[in-house]
């Protein structure tokens, strides 16, 4: 009987220590929204679509993205780049791109599937809407650069190989900046 | 006689003279091309086939194989690859096509082809569907040994012609698109123009690429080299739901698949049905699938209130017509009211459409000529129609073909290619009509005969056939048929003694001895096929002729022989089938009373007027003097505007049913897209109608229901239900036609079924009646002529924008002769009168025409052809005043 307390006790004993000792560590907690959440940089958040340096479109709407997604939630209707109205280069751009973010998993075989590495799993995570029509995201939003005040990117690069900027992958040889189609 | 060969250590047994690459593809070898093409004569430009090839040594003592110690045969191989697809096997030949060898010379042929392809795939219309891609992923090395910065660049997105964009930089040169109209297309109008890496695609007819059949070259294109404007960027072909269906746009009844995406339907694709189209359709077909989407598609229901037209319910629409239509009928009488119906729509609205107005309402007034179906039927198919069993794919030496004022590029595209292929296989062609047609350049006879006088060059041919005798003094009449089963033929032989090929002559312009030949060739045949059009004059003396001369010759009640009329619409054939006339039953049982025809309905003969799919006051110059008419339409016609009822229907592509095509093959197409708004098939309109005026018994529920209802009561479809015409192709025939890669996806492959002529059962007696031919047509004077062309005024047509700048528009075609004695020149108003109506329109100087012959071609804009002419009239009388218009 004796000897059951005494177990009791240094076992409460030795959990009281653990918390104890938890107590003077830092807390892993992040306290989000007050505090910013650091992603890491291969972190799949919510898309968007890249464009060349000299502002046309790398999406070619070859609808890739579309054929690789597992869920089905993307939408690219392709159009014709005309003298007067040119969006990407070569003959064939993304007229309509849409994203259903409800039915994304972010699973990145897009991006991984795209041919110009127009489509880009970035760091946004804070996704929820108000209306549900609003989680489709279009071209013109998926277009625009979305860098939310509440994204932070680890500073700890020592985990990531250098890859310089996202879509800085070496190009085919031969081939300058805004010809990589067609 | 078979020969066998043994190809990677199989043995297969094919007929002598087959290819190797067919050999192995019987056994399910398949031999990688890019060039060949089962339907073209083999070039062996691509290289892709090589295999390796030996062929057995043969004893020159014994002239037997020469064996070896262990009693194999000795093999001498070849010391070079063959091209598999130009080789044709040999007895005891032995083929390799699995080697490493075979497989590095592959390799570097695709290494080679890939040095001059950009590798685009991922914009690329093909990309998906594309035998190079495919080949490559199979065979290629992986890499290449060449420079990428020394690619070969050329112009991407070349117009070849305003429907078929080239990219140069795909092109492997595989020639198929030249060949395809050279050989298939009779429109050799593109070449391969340079040599070597200059090597080009190009077209120099005028306008580019000037083809009925443009748009096949880009289904057989083995790259992404030649893609549709249409089709362009819409779709991957990964994201296309594929749906059979059959074009409706001609009778010929081409099967196709009805590619949509997202609701909208954005390529059409020709589906392959040896016994139809094989594997082709025409750009008619393939483009103006627009209507489908239409803005201008009527979506609810309109009722006349007050003078202007309200969108009211289903329930309201249909309960007026039958107020409306019950009241008529206690008022006047059940002949008060009458029903056109379009020959579009399938069986079996038509069938529910004459049920409607026979049975329920009780009028005789029934009918479907109008428009393009004015003034020409045809009743004899019935009796001596091609066979069951026939196949214009596969006819050629020892078949005749007599065609007879029809012009088949323009009429009915596909018929045309079946039958130029016909003539290319040996087979004997007769082309007679009144103007050169493109027919000609394949005709081992052409007969050129005056207007109106079609009659008297087949009573000439009967002649020929009746009363002379071949060069080894036996007759030309058809033994097999002749001596027990026809009535009449003394009669008829005395009849036809006074049309002798010199009298004809001089009525018909043909020379004598042509008809003479004509007939001979004709008769001489083992199989003959007549197809015969508006063009000759629909004349009832003329089908009594044509099928006369059917009869005596033996030309029917066997495969590949018989009667083809080139009736209009894509149901023509159905609606005289379905009794959609006035004077007969649905099975070609005559009525008791006739009724009124289409254009006595129009004329007031009626008070009450349905019409459904068809647009008879289309002529401005009619005038509505109706108490009531009601309108099952697409668009707002000419008709429906003036209608006090309109009825949204649906398009074929968003409904199931059946067509019956020109060689009486009944086909059933699948529904591929929703109805837009409130529309619905015109078969569930006359139903719901028949209810509300208190029919009993019309409880059907789907176009099956009444499609088995009409098997069950018209002998014609006896044996047809949808099961038995959506049947699979057999696998033997399938293997015997089958598509090489480049039309790169499958669907369903039905044949339809075909009922069977009189002619086909034993015991049916032929009665060679008599008729008298119209009077002779005056020899001179100007002959005004009303021709069918393809892309005409009609109004599907005009909702492809694409097809806007190729839609004829209305013009007189002047010949030459005529040009340089009235002093006109292209384009300049000429004055035409007929019977009091006059016209003035540009003209065009048109070689095809003969002398004293101008043409305005039928349903163009305006109809001016009809309104000159009268709608059922294909050529005028004589009278025809044409001149220059002053001032211009």
């Amino acid at each position: 009987m004796i000897r059951t307390i005494g177990l009791g006790a240094v076992e409460i004993a030795r959990a009281m220590w653990i918390t104890l000792i938890h107590l003077l560590r830092r807390p892993v907690t992040n306290q989000y929204p007050n505090e910013p959440v650091a992603v890491y940089p291969r972190f799949r958040g919510r898309h968007v679509l890249k464009r060349y340096d000299n502002g046309l479109e790398r999406c070619i709407g070859c609808a890739l993205c579309a054929a690789a997604c597992p869920t089905d939630c993307i939408l690219v209707i392709a159009g014709e780049n005309t003298p007067e109205a040119r969006y990407s280069p070569g003959e064939r751009y993304g007229e309509v791109y849409e994203i259903n973010l409800l039915r994304c998993i972010f699973c990145g075989y897009c991006a991984e599937a795209c041919p110009t590495e127009a489509i880009v799993l970035e760091y946004d995570f804070a996704l929820s809407v108000y209306d549900r029509w609003d989680a489709i995201i279009t071209r013109e939003q998926l277009l625009q650069p979305h860098t939310p005040p509440h994204i932070v990117l680890r500073d700890d690069t020592t985990l990531e190989p250098n890859w310089g900027q996202w879509g800085g992958v070496a190009r085919p040889a031969g081939k300058a900046e805004g010809q990589a189609s067609g | 006689m078979d020969v066998t060969l043994t190809i990677d250590n199989r043995e297969v047994t094919v007929p002598a003279g087959t290819l190797i690459v067919e050999a192995a593809r019987r056994i399910g070898i398949e031999i990688p091309v890019f060039c060949y093409h089962p339907k073209m004569l083999p070039v062996g430009m691509c290289r892709m086939c090589l295999v390796t090839v030996g062929l057995p040594v043969v004893n020159r003592e014994t002239g037997r194989p020469e064996v070896d110690a262990a009693g194999q045969r000795v093999i001498r191989w070849l010391p070079k690859p063959v091209t598999a697809c130009t080789e044709p096997v040999s007895e005891g030949m032995v083929v390799i096509t699995d080697s490493a060898q075979v497989a590095a010379d592959r390799k570097g042929i695709l290494e080679f082809l890939l040095t001059s392809h950009p590798l685009d795939c991922p914009i690329c219309d093909k990309g998906g569907e594309c035998p190079l891609q495919d080949l490559t992923y199979r065979h290629s090395p992986g890499v290449s040994r060449f420079d990428i910065a020394s690619k070969y660049h050329a112009a991407k997105a070349y117009p070849l012609g305003d429907l078929i964009v080239l990219d140069r930089e795909r092109c492997i040169l595989c020639a198929r698109c030249t060949r395809f109209q050279q050989e298939i297309a009779d429109d050799p109008v593109l070449a391969i123009e340079n040599r070597g890496r200059d090597a080009m695609i190009v077209s120099y007819s005028e306008p580019a690429f000037n083809s009925h059949y443009s748009g096949n070259t880009t289904d057989i294109c083995p790259v992404g080299a030649l893609t549709t404007r249409d089709f362009r960027f819409h779709a991957r072909p990964w994201e296309l739901e594929h749906t059979a269906s059959v074009c409706n746009h001609c009778g010929v009844g081409c099967n196709i698949v009805l590619d949509t995406r997202l609701g909208r339907i954005v390529r059409v694709m020709p589906r392959q049905n040896e016994l139809v189209n094989e594997v082709w359709i025409c750009d008619k077909g393939r483009f103006a699938h627009h209507f489908h989407a239409s803005s201008q598609r009527l979506t609810v229901p309109l009722m006349r209130q007050g003078g202007r037209m309200v969108e009211v319910s289903w329930d309201e629409a249909l309960q007026h017509v039958a107020t409306r239509l019950r009241a008529i009928c206690e008022q006047h009488g059940a002949e008060a009211i009458g029903g056109i119906a379009g020959a579009r729509l399938p069986n079996e609205d038509l069938y529910l459409f004459q049920k409607l107005l026979r049975q329920v309402i009780g009028t005789p007034n029934v009918d479907y000529r109008v428009g393009l179906s004015a003034g020409f039927e045809d009743d004899i198919v019935a009796e001596v129609g091609v066979a069951c069993g026939t196949d214009l794919g596969r006819v050629g030496c020892g078949t005749a073909i007599l065609v007879l004022g029809s012009d088949l590029d323009e009429e009915a595209p596909i018929l045309y290619l079946r039958v130029a292929g016909a003539a290319r296989h040996g087979a004997t062609l007769i082309n007679a009509g009144g103007r050169a047609t493109k027919l000609d350049q394949r005709a081992t006879h052409v007969l050129r005969y005056r207007y109106g006088s079609a009659t008297h060059l087949v009573l000439g041919l009967l002649h020929v056939v009746l009363h002379e005798t071949n060069e080894q003094g036996r007759a030309l009449t058809g033994n097999e048929i002749v001596p027990g089963r026809v009535r009449g033929l003394a009669e008829l032989r005395a009849h036809v003694s006074e049309w002798t090929p010199e009298r004809v002559a001089t009525i018909s312009g043909v020379p004598a001895e042509a008809i003479r030949a004509a007939a001979h060739a004709f008769a001489a045949a083992q199989n003959g096929i007549i197809i015969y059009g508006g063009e000759a004059g629909n004349h009832p003396a003329l089908r009594r002729a044509i099928a006369n001369l059917a009869i005596v010759t033996g030309f029917v009640g066997r495969p590949n022989n018989g009667v083809i009329a080139v009736l209009a619409h894509a149901n023509s054939r159905g609606a005289e089938d379905l009794g959609i006339v006035p004077h007969r039953l649905p099975g070609y049982a005559p009525a008791e009373r006739h009724g009124l025809n289409a254009t006595e309905m129009v004329q007031g003969g009626v008070r009450a007027l349905l019409v459904a799919g068809a647009d008879p006051f289309a002529i401005s110059a009619r005038q509505v003097n109706l108490e009531f008419l009601v309108v099952q339409e697409l668009f707002m016609s000419a008709t429906a505007q003036q209608a006090d009822v309109v009825l949204p229907a649906v398009a074929p592509g968003e409904r199931s049913g059946s067509y019956t095509n020109l060689e009486r093959r009944v086909q059933y197409f699948h529904p591929a897209l929703l109805p837009p708004g409130m529309a619905r098939p015109d078969w569930s309109i006359l139903r719901h109608l028949a209810v509300l005026l208190g029919a009993g018994g019309w409880d059907y529920a789907t176009p099956a229901a009444v499609f088995e209802e009409m098997a069950r009561t018209i002998p014609l479809y006896a044996n047809m239900s949808y099961e038995r015409l959506t049947q699979p192709v057999e696998i033997s025939r399938h293997m015997a036609h089958y598509i090489y890669a480049g039309m790169s996806y499958q669907s369903e492959a039905y044949e339809g079924l075909q009922w069977p002529t009189l002619a086909e059962q034993a015991m049916h007696t032929f009665v060679l009646e008599w008729q008298a031919p119209p009077p002779d047509p005056p020899t001179r004077g100007v002959v005004l002529v009303a021709p069918r062309v393809l892309y005409d005024g009609g109004t599907l047509l005009g909702q492809t924008q694409l097809l806007a700048s190729h839609v004829v528009t209305s013009h007189v075609a002047v010949s030459p002769q005529d040009a340089a004695v009235w002093g006109l020149a292209d384009g300049q108003r000429v004055r035409v009168a007929v019977c009091a109506r006059e016209i003035a329109l540009p003209c065009r100087v048109n070689p095809a025409l003969p002398t004293g012959v101008i043409a305005i071609p039928r349903n163009l804009a305006n109809n001016v052809a009809e309104m000159l002419l009268g709608e059922g009239q294909l050529f005028s009388p004589a009278g025809l005043i044409v001149e220059k218009q002053q001032g211009s």
